[in-house]
């Protein structure tokens, strides 16, 4: 029985609590607050919520949450600016730039 | 083209716009502060969020002891996590010179009562486990010294702002300032608005010089590069921003938040000017620097880099104060400390524009001064 009340429970916070950024955590429900705030470009998301900020650097949810402004504002998505990608694209261990030469 | 009025209308984003701001509002101003792009879009957002009263200059020590009481307070005021973490300052010494230096700026900063000492090379590998010692002489480690996150405090203020009655207005770009007989009188906006307003505080960072210029004064304020990385989240290791003056040294520390660590160094020769563009210099030798101090640092991935301007001024201390022009006020050419500055300048330069006097007289932070001896705790 205690099982059972447990699944249910579960169940319930999974269905209200969807993660879109994974790296960093950000649920829906926080994006949406931060647009209805004013946040309302990717860049300005980003720095409230750290959103594309994690180890994907974005590539999972950007285009998510341009969907999201979209829907909230009514700016496309398609001509949202996405935040500057900064170099290294994929991370790498510090020891390992720190043995780069240039080449 | 619409008029409107305000008390003071502030020009800027920033930490130093928004506290200030938040300060005025709640001492009763009509606060608008207007910014060209987004809040924390110029070199707020850059900033790796270290706070520290372990400085040379007495003015500098007073009002950083301020600010740390007013961050230690932040949370409360602002109804905000603002990440306010006590983990302190620990200033590196690998020669006999700099460790004299060290000893000589505890002295002036202990006589303000700050909790701060000169620690052994082994005190400083107890606080910082796994710390390359090698030539190391100690350290000055101040434990009352902190982080917190840029953009909480920042956002804070600002809805604080908003809370208090204010205006805080984005993509709003500052194009003039009206004066007559060399007092304000109103503000032009990208957006065709016209402040009328008695009061304007110029809160630009490196583009303060321009909004001077507006009002035909000149202000000796200078921009560089400084680049900074970010790494992944990793188990906490050690609490104090470590930092190494050696001119191929640097300074970062973990972010406690989230476990990040932010660090960066300063450019030997520097950098002059507004670019902001990350190099591939400094991916590949601040790396070098964080892992010839911290060596288990190595496997740690760096997610991101970035660069941002330093607002310097001749002497390395804020110019903070009034201008030429009545009624217009500047703070600004912070010299790469504007966060941790932030609070009690924003404090006390409200009470300047507000009611004449700030209870830390800032008359060595003056526009007019004469710019002496530099600040040797950049
Ligand atoms: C890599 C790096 C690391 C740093 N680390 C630290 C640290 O650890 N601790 C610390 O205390 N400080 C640090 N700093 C310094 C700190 O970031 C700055 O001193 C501080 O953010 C300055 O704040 P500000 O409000 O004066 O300027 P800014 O944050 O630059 O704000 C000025 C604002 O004015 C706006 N503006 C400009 N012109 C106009 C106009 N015409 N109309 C309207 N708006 C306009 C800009 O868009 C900008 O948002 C660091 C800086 C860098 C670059």
């Amino acid at each position: 029985m205690g099982g059972k009340t447990r699944r249910t429970a579960r169940k319930r916070t999974a269905k209200k609590v969807t993660v879109v950024c994974r790296c960093e955590e950000v649920t829906e429900d926080e994006i949406r607050r931060a647009i209805r705030e004013g946040h309302q470009t990717l860049e300005q998301i980003k720095r409230k919520l750290r959103t594309g900020m994690g180890h994907c650097q974005g590539r999972g949810c950007l285009r998510i949450i341009a969907q999201m402004v979209e829907e909230e504002t009514g700016f496309p998505a398609s001509e949202q600016k996405l935040p500057t990608s900064r170099p290294p694209l994929k991370p790498l261990p510090l020891d390992l730039l720190a043995r780069y030469d240039g080449e | 083209m619409a008029s409107r009025t305000a008390d003071t209308v502030i020009v800027g984003g920033g930490i130093i716009g928004a506290a200030t701001g938040y300060y005025l509002a709640k001492s009763g101003h009509k606060v608008v502060l207007l910014e060209r792009s987004f809040p924390c879009s110029g070199a707020t957002g850059r900033c790796i969020g270290g706070i520290r009263a372990q400085f040379t200059h007495d003015l500098s020590i007073r009002v950083m002891i301020e600010s740390i009481r007013l961050f230690s307070e932040l949370n409360d005021e602002l109804g905000e996590t603002v990440h306010w973490h006590q983990g302190g300052y620990l200033f590196l010494a690998f020669d006999e010179p700099r460790k004299q230096a060290f000893l000589e700026a505890i002295k002036v900063q202990r006589n303000y009562g700050l909790d701060v000492e000169f620690i052994s090379s082994a005190e400083c590998g107890q606080i910082v486990p796994g710390l390359n010692r090698e030539g190391l002489l100690g350290g000055a480690y101040c434990p009352t010294d902190g982080q917190a996150d840029p953009f909480h405090v920042t956002y804070g203020y600002l809805a604080g702002i908003k809370r208090l009655g204010g205006e805080v207005r984005v993509d709003t770009e500052v194009t003039g300032i009206n004066t007559r007989d060399s007092k304000v009188v109103s503000v032009l906006t990208s957006k065709g608005d016209e402040f009328f307003c008695p009061n304007v505080l110029n809160a630009a960072g490196a583009w303060s010089d321009e909004i001077c210029r507006m009002a035909g004064i000149e202000v000796p304020i200078a921009p560089d590069r400084h680049e900074s990385l970010v790494t992944e989240a990793v188990e906490r290791l050690f609490d104090p921003m470590l930092v190494d003056y050696r001119s191929d040294g640097c300074y970062f520390v973990q972010h406690i938040g989230t476990g990040h660590f932010v660090g960066c160094y300063t450019p030997v020769p520097l950098v002059p000017g507004r670019n902001m563009d990350a190099t591939d210099e400094f991916i590949t030798e601040m790396p070098r620097r964080m892992v010839r101090l911290v060596p288990k640092l190595g496997q740690v991935k760096v997610l991101r880099q970035w660069a941002g301007s330093y607002c310097m001024t001749p002497d390395g201390s804020p110019i903070c104060g009034r201008t030429p022009v009545e009624g217009l006020y500047i703070s600004s050419g912070m010299s790469g400390h504007g966060f941790m500055f932030g609070p009690a300048l924003g404090k006390l330069m409200a009470e300047l524009i507000a009611c004449g006097k700030p209870s830390i007289p800032l008359d060595q932070f003056a526009p007019d001064r004469e710019f002496g001896k530099a600040e040797a705790m950049k």
